[in-house]
């Protein structure tokens, strides 16, 4: 308890410290120039202005004043469905495909799945978007929005496609490593031994036995989830929460505390969402 | 069957080294030609006007891009910036992460890893996020010179970098103190500069070469998640009259990618050939790294001794 409050407090000055560089850490006259000073002055204003409520407030444009409370609900939900969709689909894909790969032996499999996990997400997004276009230059076959145009069309096939890719890859090769070590095991020699079939030793033995890994490695999969989120938000121009900090018309001290606080609040409603989703699965292939 | 990936993934990078040497002095232009719109006439039916952007000819190997600046030109003298700077970046992570993870994975027993939640979120803050908010203030028309501003932001992305370099190579040396070499050698009498030296740095020289390797597409990685923000390495130029345009100073490659990113439904070819030179560095890594990934095992596995 003691520990967790001593962590959530330096998230809550990382937050703070994050959305003061680009104040504090400015250029002028060819030389560099470290302020906290207006950092410090922002910060207070931050706190003055929240009984007030011009903390949650913010300009849009030029000049106009909007609620952040208004309008962060439909961000909120966007950012959150997509991290959601993607990361059941990825985690699901993960589980059967990691025991695949696991039993190919393969060379030019993990050549692959290698050479996409180097791929970095935003060359993956521009080769879709260029492929969706010559598509439809060539045959007139529109596949998929390229991005979206209006909250009336969304683009979701190709976003979700890059979610749910590169948290994939990640854990097909981690979790690949895991069952192949499983698989090595004696008590999987003796499940053989007895005559059980193959199916049933990977449904009630080996897939039983990642569960623990992918709990494990849940922090990891949502740090490159996160970070792919503002990736995918930017270039497929999503109207999520990172809109915040990317397209607004200047820099904005308390939007972008408040746009770092929601994103962690998605982190957190997603890792506990997953935690149950893996608790359900446990459910399926661990119920005895 | 020989190691091909090895090889290839060498001379690929042997020719990358190559041209981002020699890249300035092989341009086809200089680094600020700027092609005139020209008119050609070779008959009644084939006559008409070349304006910017031109698609790729003999002139213009890979065509020009919307001001007429030659794309080739442009890419051979962004080379140095793209291939040194990543290696120089990984270098240094891999220097100062690796010592520091020998160091103090030597110095102390291991702990437990287990840093729970708030940690798992500190973590995963985007390492492009932090930089981002770093680099907002001082990238964009900085009136720092190109050097300056270069030499920041590779210490920056070296600083960034460290800690995951640092963990990763720390529990290897935890690992590696537990095998019963090094118990023996201790027993012996050797002191932890011997065990240090003579056992546990030859022992992790392989991994990490790999780390290494690893660590240049991560940069390369973050270079371009920067460029795809406006944040190009060496400074961005941005002209405000009439919509906003973003260049970059150095025609570094990510940064030719973040200015040219909206060319994708129309002029394809000023996108693509960025693209291409930075996907075919990106490759030539990924196969040098699987290849000495490949070589090692072999060197480690088993032989038959009849």
């Amino acid at each position: 308890m003691y520990r967790n409050l001593v962590t959530f407090s330096i998230l809550i000055l990382t937050v703070f410290f994050l959305a003061s560089l680009p104040l504090s850490i400015v250029v002028s006259g060819g030389s560099l120039h470290i302020n906290w000073a207006v950092a410090f002055e922002h910060i207070s204003m931050f706190f003055k202005g929240v009984l007030s409520g011009k903390t949650f407030t913010y300009v849009e444009g030029e000049d106009r004043i909007q609620s952040f409370f208004a309008d962060i609900p439909s961000h909120f939900v966007t950012s959150f469905l997509y991290l959601l969709i993607a990361s059941l689909i990825a985690i699901s894909f993960s589980l059967v495909l990691s025991i695949w790969v696991s039993l190919t032996q393969k060379e030019w499999i993990k050549d692959i799945i290698g050479l996409l996990s180097v791929i970095p997400d935003f060359i993956m997004i521009i080769f879709l978007q260029i492929f969706v276009v010559y598509i439809y230059e060539e045959y007139g076959i529109a596949l998929s929005r390229v991005a979206t145009r209006s909250s009336t069309e969304p683009a979701i096939l190709l976003p979700l496609m890059v979610m749910v890719l590169i948290p994939l890859i990640y854990l097909i090769r981690s979790l690949s490593e895991r069952s192949f070590d499983i698989m090595t095991e004696d008590y999987i020699l003796s499940a053989k031994s007895k005559g059980i079939k193959k199916l049933h030793i990977i449904i009630h033995h080996v897939i039983r036995n990642i569960l623990p890994f992918l709990k494990a490695d849940l922090h990891k999969v949502l740090a490159i989830m996160m970070s792919n989120l503002f990736i995918v938000e930017y270039l497929f121009n999503i109207n999520g929460l990172s809109a915040f900090i990317f397209n607004s018309y200047s820099y904005q001290f308390n939007l972008t505390v408040n746009t770092l606080f929601s994103l962690t609040i998605v982190y957190m409603l997603l890792y506990f969402c997953l935690i149950i989703f893996i608790k359900f699965l446990e459910r399926v292939f661990a119920n005895d | 069957m020989t190691n091909w990936r090895l090889w290839v993934g060498l001379s690929l990078t042997a020719i990358l080294i190559i041209i981002a040497i020699i890249g300035p002095a092989i341009a086809p232009y200089d680094e600020d030609y700027v092609m005139e719109v020209e008119y050609f006439y070779n008959g009644e039916d084939d006559y008409g006007i070349i304006s910017n952007p031109a698609p790729p000819s003999a002139k213009h190997p890979f065509g020009t891009d919307k001001w007429g600046y030659d794309i080739l030109t442009l890419l051979l003298h962004g080379a140095k910036y793209t291939i040194f700077i990543s290696l120089l970046v990984a270098f240094m992570r891999v220097v100062v992460g690796g010592g520091l993870g020998i160091l103090m994975g030597n110095l102390k027993n291991s702990k437990n890893n287990n840093l729970g939640f708030g940690f798992g979120l500190l973590g995963s803050i985007p390492q492009f996020l932090i930089l981002y908010f770093v680099l907002f203030g001082i990238t964009i028309n900085s009136s720092l010179s190109v050097f300056e501003l270069t030499f920041l932001q590779t210490v920056l992305m070296v600083l960034i970098g460290v800690p995951g370099v640092f963990s990763a190579t720390k529990s290897k040396t935890i690992e590696l103190k537990k095998n019963l070499f090094i118990t023996a050698s201790r027993a012996l009498g050797a002191g932890p500069w011997w065990v240090t030296t003579k056992q546990i740095i030859p022992h992790l020289r392989g991994s990490l070469l790999s780390l290494f390797i690893k660590e240049i597409i991560l940069t390369l990685t973050l270079m371009g998640q920067l460029g795809i923000f406006k944040l190009f390495l060496g400074g961005t130029i941005l002209r405000l009259h009439g919509p906003a345009v973003y260049l970059s100073k150095t025609n570094e490659w990510t940064g030719l990618i973040g200015q040219w990113r909206s060319f994708i439904y129309s002029y394809e070819w000023i996108l693509m050939y960025p693209l291409a030179a930075f996907v075919i560095t990106i490759f030539s890594f990924y196969l040098l790294s699987r290849g000495i990934e490949i070589y090692q095992r072999d060197q480690l596995k088993r032989y038959p001794h009849i």
